[in-house]
């Protein structure tokens, strides 16, 4: 493109030199832009002619009829059917009695014992003696649980703890053993791909009903649910760690004469110990806020003040159990961290099998001794008198942010007129655009972005995944919940690069943020959506404010990483040609960092459509109030084929995002 | 290596299957829940505050007046509820607005696993409200008629250019989309995800003074707080809302039902007698919910307030001996 | 240094013809190809692509052959060196010795028996107990202690705790390791990690060691320290060795006979002598232009014809004398040397003979000049 300049006329006429291609060449070297700009224009010509793009009835399919008929299967041989009696409802009562186990091993520590039971376990994962890791650990057990207390939460939150318990212990080992069969054979990796990306988008929302009456309400439903959403991350991480390990650690192991098993114990496992902590890390985040949204079925636990809060609309009595399991979740989060970082730590000397068995006595006495001290003093109970309230004082605050910051700011108008404003500007062009567009002509483009980005089978997996949606006959609630869930993870991928961009080049705003994204990420989403309705009003707005608070913890994190990671040396090289911050940020960072990036976009358009259903309550409308009302009314055609329609964006997002190349790399 | 791997795999799979051969001989048949008893009761609470208000004081009352060991309140929502009261994990649902025909034709009709607990005693109604303070200065929109001269006074971001209506949380029974459609409304629901939402909501506008539409009902705590006023809709007649797609008319006054897993019902014993003699009024549910939701006491506190100010009420709903 | 193992070496060539044994050769490797890519099966000894070049191969079929049509034997106690650029198959080579890469066609017999026949048992008693490999990048555990990882192969042996630990003390004591025991890899530098590896291919006593560039990793002076170390150790066990490397300095410093590859087909075979003073073709002249010759080659390659009564006067000196040494002898005495074997005056050298070789100017290295030198 470069035209010839006046100064050196010589260069561009010399004789052989390439002349620059016209546009026509170009395009024509790039056979899939041609063939992408000719759908853009054929759906551009086609929206303008059509108006109106709705799919074909006549082309839609009836999946009510079997649902229901499955429903009522369900009610009819529930109690009689070999299947349940043999299998399915062993589950339910081993479950249930599992977790009544924990729980009143719990009760019967007193709340003394669970305190310093759990101090001395976070204690020792952190390697227990003086270390300061050891120490930070402790204090963070001990803050926990004091603050669950003080907050009046004791009793939930066992309840919580304990299904919690089984919950992780079960995931845990189930995603092992996936995690073994996606880790050691490719074939099994491509088949639980798309297996663990279900279970991960799919709303549990949409499938907690059939399970109510699989597995029976409360505990047993709650626990097959957080299972099924907790078991992908240790799943994917220890297959990652499998397939990740040091290939000349596996090489030494078998030419020294190894057996399968044997590799399998000495070398591969434990080489992918720390990928496996982190995955144990993530499966009990996710069990948490699993355990929580289960208070619907009746699971009890800290999810039930949060629901009760709710239904008086009351901030100030949603954010004690909201904190107490933000909490929960720092304590499991940072005692796990410690065990993974001990790992790491070269310092960490080699303990002899005794010292560990007088590490192991001393928690154990310690606990025993806490108990007996509880029961002596008769408090197994946290006592009553020491509970502070806070609710009133969050109400007042919480009453002035949305009193002043909803409208009035001066220049900057206020929540309500931004809300207005995005929904104005950008929800009601990208939904006409969508909507208007005729279905064919959208499949089209979907299928050539997808086959731009990626490949043919990219292309066909998008079109049937629009497929599948239009002949569920859900194609405009599904073009209006994609038009939030574009906007959404637009928002959060913006303001997430920016924001961890800047905490990677600044240390300080890294330090500061962490704590927020701990909050933002573990705080259940049902407490902030109250917040949500006062600053914005309910819509679609306040519902893509939801999401995008939601998405963007991980987002911000997967960047700040990423960039941090890339190899210094070219950042040395860059800096020593003089590149300025900008220049290096543009030339070396992203690019480098690109595998990250294309990461933390996979991750947001995971969280962004996990969050569809919670906006759908504070008035998204389109498929999430869907799925809640299935759910709600016991529709279950109508909560499924909505969760599958928002498992079908899903599919489509990432594949239009995400490149061939880095698919094949991550799946490897 | 490729080998070694599948051999693993293999072995992984046989012995899965093993072991869930074996859990399945060992065990034999599962039980399937548990049958009705009275020394426990399980009754469940769906989200709502007078709903929470029958079963705290139901509660209190089986748990010092009639010696019942527990009394569990699971709060689960409606649905689950039914689900429950059939499989025998919960004895008694208190507050049903009839949302739920399907379950009930299937429980109580087929099953049989389901019976009729009688009359809560509370009416409920269901009907369109806009604020006072509109309704004052804006006359017409208290007559469906003549609702479409205001509806641009309703217009908001997420409207489409049409007034917005606040409509129903997913769960509620609602007609409001066959209304505005049969009515020629030029009216757009938006769809308020969950009570809370709509309650927020309304909060928010009322304090505002904005004009606002919403499908609203009584008996609800917050109709303590703020004034509102109902549209007129057509009259409610048997069968006007079947099928629902023609539905014109306005809602029935719903006199809220209670009902019993169906052995609970008949081995429960003094719990079930007092579960099915349990019947209170509007007011009386109103006042301990409003105990509970505006004056911040917990469930067992506002319960036990009113057990102790009305013992004639309840006096009469213990079993003859 | 080498010099007095290549004559040890040299003098087995006679018996190593003779097949099975213990004193028939360790490794006996037959028309050997590995190749990758699809249906790799067609493509050894097929008369259509056998001329062809790797790039033009690729071009073809698709296929890369990493090990072309190789045949070696690989003596009892020497140390084999397999030379090559990166790419030119030494690595999977040797891989294929154990199988840890299956070839795709060939044979190979470890003393006398055909690996390729070995069901997965007994592959796997050759790779406990026969041969042991060290690899470029180390590969220990990081999760484990020095003498565990040390004792790992013995574990994997099914060795009770107690007898590894207390086998894997003396190794680490052999390799230099004492005190170090309880440290983990990752607090070592990089040439006490491959110690560590050395001593856990030592540990299981195998009667081949087989090392994959273990030393390109390392600082050039730790790598010199190990090469010593290796020398020392096959100098005290005598133990079979098949070492990999691209390093011509340190094929010569270690290898009794060196293998020199290319694009997975061998180049040239023979000890570093011949190599370095008659190059096979243009490819390995060029290789070899920068090595000091004369500490490569022999004075039985430098002589001359005696001429009158210089047979019977001069120092004498060895065949074996390295020209470097003779250099020094003559420039002591002034005068020519004689090489004697036994009671024999074989010939003579003085300073042209050793300049010549200096300068590269006998044999063939540079533009062949002249006949070249008698053989061995």
């Amino acid at each position: 493109m470069s035209a010839p300049t006046l100064e050196r006329p010589a260069k561009t006429a010399a004789p052989g030199a390439p002349q620059p291609p016209g546009t026509l060449a170009r395009l024509a070297a790039h056979p899939k832009a041609v063939l992408l700009v000719l759908a853009a224009l054929v759906a551009v010509v086609s929206a303008a002619v059509a108006g109106s793009g709705e799919w074909p009835a006549d082309l839609t399919v009836d999946v009510r009829t079997p649902l229901t008929d499955f429903n009522e299967w369900l009610v009819d041989n529930r109690t009689t059917h070999p299947l349940f009696l043999y299998f399915l409802l062993h589950i339910s009562n081993t479950a249930e009695s599992a977790v009544d186990g924990v729980f009143s091993g719990l009760e019967s520590l007193g709340f003394l014992g669970v305190t310093v039971a759990a101090v001395l376990i976070a204690w020792y994962a952190g390697g227990a003696g003086l270390r300061k890791r050891a120490l930070v650990t402790a204090g963070t057990a001990l803050g926990t649980f004091g603050l669950i207390g003080l907050l009046g939460m004791w009793e939930p939150a066992m309840d919580t703890l304990s299904l919690m318990v089984v919950c992780v212990a079960v995931a845990a080992l189930v995603g092992v053993l996936l995690g073994l069969l996606a880790g050691l054979s490719d074939r099994a990796e491509r088949m639980l791909r798309p297996v663990f990306d279900t279970m991960q988008v799919l709303p549990a929302f949409s499938y907690l009903l059939p399970f109510v009456l699989i597995f029976g309400i409360g505990v047993p439903s709650a626990f097959v649910a957080t299972v099924i959403y907790a078991v992908p991350p240790m799943a994917r991480l220890t297959a990652l760690g499998l397939r990740g390990a040091d290939p000349a650690a596996l090489e030494a192991s078998a030419s020294l004469g190894a057996n399968a098993w044997q590799r399998l114990w000495t070398a591969r496992l434990p080489l992918a110990r720390k990928q496996m902590l982190l995955g144990l890390n993530q499966t009990i985040m996710m069990s948490l806020s699993m355990v929580v949204l289960a208070t619907i079925i009746g699971a009890g636990g800290l999810g039930e003040p949060i629901y009760k809060a709710l239904a008086v609309v009351d901030v100030g009595l949603a954010l004690p159990p909201g904190v107490a399991i933000v909490l929960l979740a720092i304590w499991l989060d940072r005692t796990t961290a410690a065990a993974g970082e001990r790992l790491d730590d070269p310092d960490e000397g080699v303990r002899s099998a005794r010292t560990a068995w007088i590490l192991r006595a001393v928690v154990v006495a310690g606990v025993a001794a806490a108990t007996a001290v509880g029961s002596a003093l008769g408090k197994q109970e946290w006592p009553e008198s020491w509970v502070v309230s806070i609710a009133d004082p969050v109400n007042d605050v919480t009453g002035w942010i949305e009193r002043e910051l909803s409208a009035g700011i001066p220049l900057l108008g206020g929540t309500q007129t931004w809300a207005d404003g995005f929904a104005e500007y950008v929800l009601n062009p990208l939904r006409s655009a969508l909507v208007g567009t005729p279905w064919w002509a959208l499949l089209l483009v979907a299928g050539m972005i997808a086959y731009a980005v990626g490949r043919l089978r990219a292309a066909l997996t998008v079109v049937l995944a629009l497929g599948v949606i239009g002949a569920m006959g859900l194609w405009t609630r599904s073009m209006d919940t994609l038009s939030q869930v574009i906007a959404a993870l637009a928002l959060t991928l913006l303001i997430g690069f920016a924001i961890g961009v800047l905490a990677a080049r600044v240390g300080w705003v890294e330090r500061v943020i962490r704590p927020v994204l701990d909050t933002l990420q573990t705080m259940p989403q049902f407490v902030y959506l109250i917040p949500m309705i006062a600053l914005f009003s309910g819509g679609r707005f306040a519902g893509v404010a939801a999401s995008v608070l939601y998405a963007l913890p991980a987002v911000i994190r997967i960047t700040t990483q990423g960039i941090r990671q890339i190899d210094p040396s070219a950042l040395e090289a860059a800096r020593s040609l003089g590149a300025s911050t900008g220049q290096q940020l543009r030339q070396v960072q992203l690019p480098l960092a690109r595998p990250a990036l294309l990461l933390a976009v996979n991750q947001g358009v995971v969280l962004v459509l996990s969050m569809v259903v919670i906006a759908g309550m504070i008035g998204g409308g389109a498929l999430g109030v869907d799925v809640v009302k299935g759910l709600t009314k016991g529709d279950l055609a109508l909560g499924l084929t909505a969760g599958i329609a928002i498992v079908c964006l899903g599919v489509l997002l990432d594949r239009i995002t995400q490149p061939a190349a880095v698919r094949e790399r991550t799946a490897r | 290596m490729k080998l070694s791997h599948q051999r693993i795999r293999t072995s992984l799979v046989a012995g899965a299957g093993a072991l869930g051969m074996l859990a399945l001989s060992a065990c034999g048949a599962a039980e399937t829940g548990k049958s009705g008893g009275s020394d426990e009761v399980t009754i469940t609470v769906p989200s709502w505050v007078g709903a929470q208000a029958n079963a705290e004081v139901a509660k209190v009352i089986l748990e010092e007046e009639l010696d019942v060991k527990k009394v569990t309140l699971k709060t689960m929502d409606e649905p689950i509820a039914w689900d429950a009261l059939n499989s025998g994990e919960a004895d008694a649902i208190l507050e049903d607005w009839d949302g739920q025909p399907e379950k009930q034709k299937l429980y109580i009709d087929q099953k049989k696993s389901v019976v009729k607990g009688g009359d809560l005693g509370v009416t409920g109604h269901i009907g369109w409200f806009v604020p006072k303070y509109y309704a004052d200065a804006h006359p017409e929109v208290l007559d469906i008629k003549t609702l479409n001269k205001v509806a641009k006074d309703f217009k908001t971001s997420e409207s489409e250019g049409k007034g917005e209506f606040l409509g129903a949380a997913p769960s509620y029974t609602t007609y409001d989309e066959w209304l505005i459609k049969n009515h020629k409304l030029d009216f757009k629901i938006k769809e308020t995800g969950a009570e809370a939402a709509q309650i927020k909501e309304i909060q928010k506008k009322y304090a505002a003074k904005q004009p606002f539409i919403t499908y609203w009902w009584e008996p609800q705590w917050l109709n303590a707080d703020i004034e509102l006023v109902e549209v007129k809709l057509p009259e409610f007649s048997e069968g006007c809302n079947e099928p629902k797609e023609k539905t014109e008319c306005g809602y029935a006054n719903t006199p809220l039902q209670k009902y019993l897993n169906a052995d609970f019902a008949k081995d429960g014993g003094d719990a079930a007698q007092f579960l099915k003699n349990f019947k209170w009024t509007t007011e009386q549910q109103n006042e301990v919910s409003k105990w509970i939701a505006k004056d911040k006491m917990s469930g067992e506190e506002a319960a036990k307030k009113w057990v102790a100010a009305n013992k004639e009420t309840w006096q009469a709903w213990l079993p003859k001996k | 240094m080498t010099g007095t193992d290549t004559a040890k070496t040299a003098t087995n060539t006679a018996e190593a013809a003779t097949g099975a044994g213990r004193t028939g050769p360790v490794f006996a490797v037959r028309d050997l190809w590995k190749v990758f890519g699809p249906r790799a099966q067609r493509i050894p000894g097929n008369p259509e692509y056998a001329g062809l070049s790797a790039g033009e191969l690729r071009e073809r079929t698709g296929c890369t052959a990493a090990v072309r049509d190789v045949s070696f034997e690989v003596k009892r106690g020497e140390v084999f060196v397999v030379m090559g650029l990166s790419g030119s198959g030494k690595s999977t080579l040797v891989r294929t010795l154990t199988r840890l890469i299956e070839p795709t066609s060939g044979s190979i017999a470890i003393d006398g028996e055909d690996v390729l026949a070995m069901d997965k048992n007994r592959l796997r008693e050759l790779r406990r107990h026969q041969t042991a490999m060290v690899f470029q990048n180390f590969g220990l555990l990081p999760h484990r202690t020095v003498l565990d990882n040390v004792a790992y192969g013995l574990e994997i042996q099914g060795m009770g705790k107690a007898e590894r630990r207390a086998k894997a003390m003396e190794v680490v004591a052999k390799v230099g390791l004492e005190g170090l025991e309880q440290r983990r890899p990752v607090q070592l530098s990089g040439g006490q990690q491959q110690r560590v590896g050395l001593a856990r291919a030592l540990a299981v006593d195998p009667e081949v060691l087989l090392f994959d560039e273990p030393f390109s990793a390392l600082d050039p002076l730790i790598r010199r320290d190990m090469q010593e170390e290796v020398i020392r150790l096959h100098r005290e066990e005598g133990r079979t060795m098949v070492f990999i490397t691209h390093d011509l300095s340190e094929a010569l410093r270690l290898g009794d006979r060196i293998m020199l590859m290319r694009d997975g087909g061998i180049v040239q075979l023979g000890t570093p002598e011949e190599i370095v003073a008659n190059p096979a073709d243009d490819y390995v002249r060029d290789f070899v232009r920068d090595v000091a010759r004369e500490q490569v080659i022999s004075v039985r390659r430098a002589m001359r014809q005696a001429d009158g009564d210089e047979a019977t006067t001069g120092a004498a000196i060895a065949p074996d004398t390295l020209v470097v040494d003779a250099i020094e002898a003559v420039a002591r005495t002034g005068a020519h040397c004689r090489v004697v074997e036994g009671n024999r005056t074989l010939g003579v050298v003085d300073e042209s003979q050793l300049l010549a070789v200096v300068a590269g100017l006998d044999g063939d290295a540079g533009e062949p000049r002249g006949k070249a030198v008698a053989a061995v």
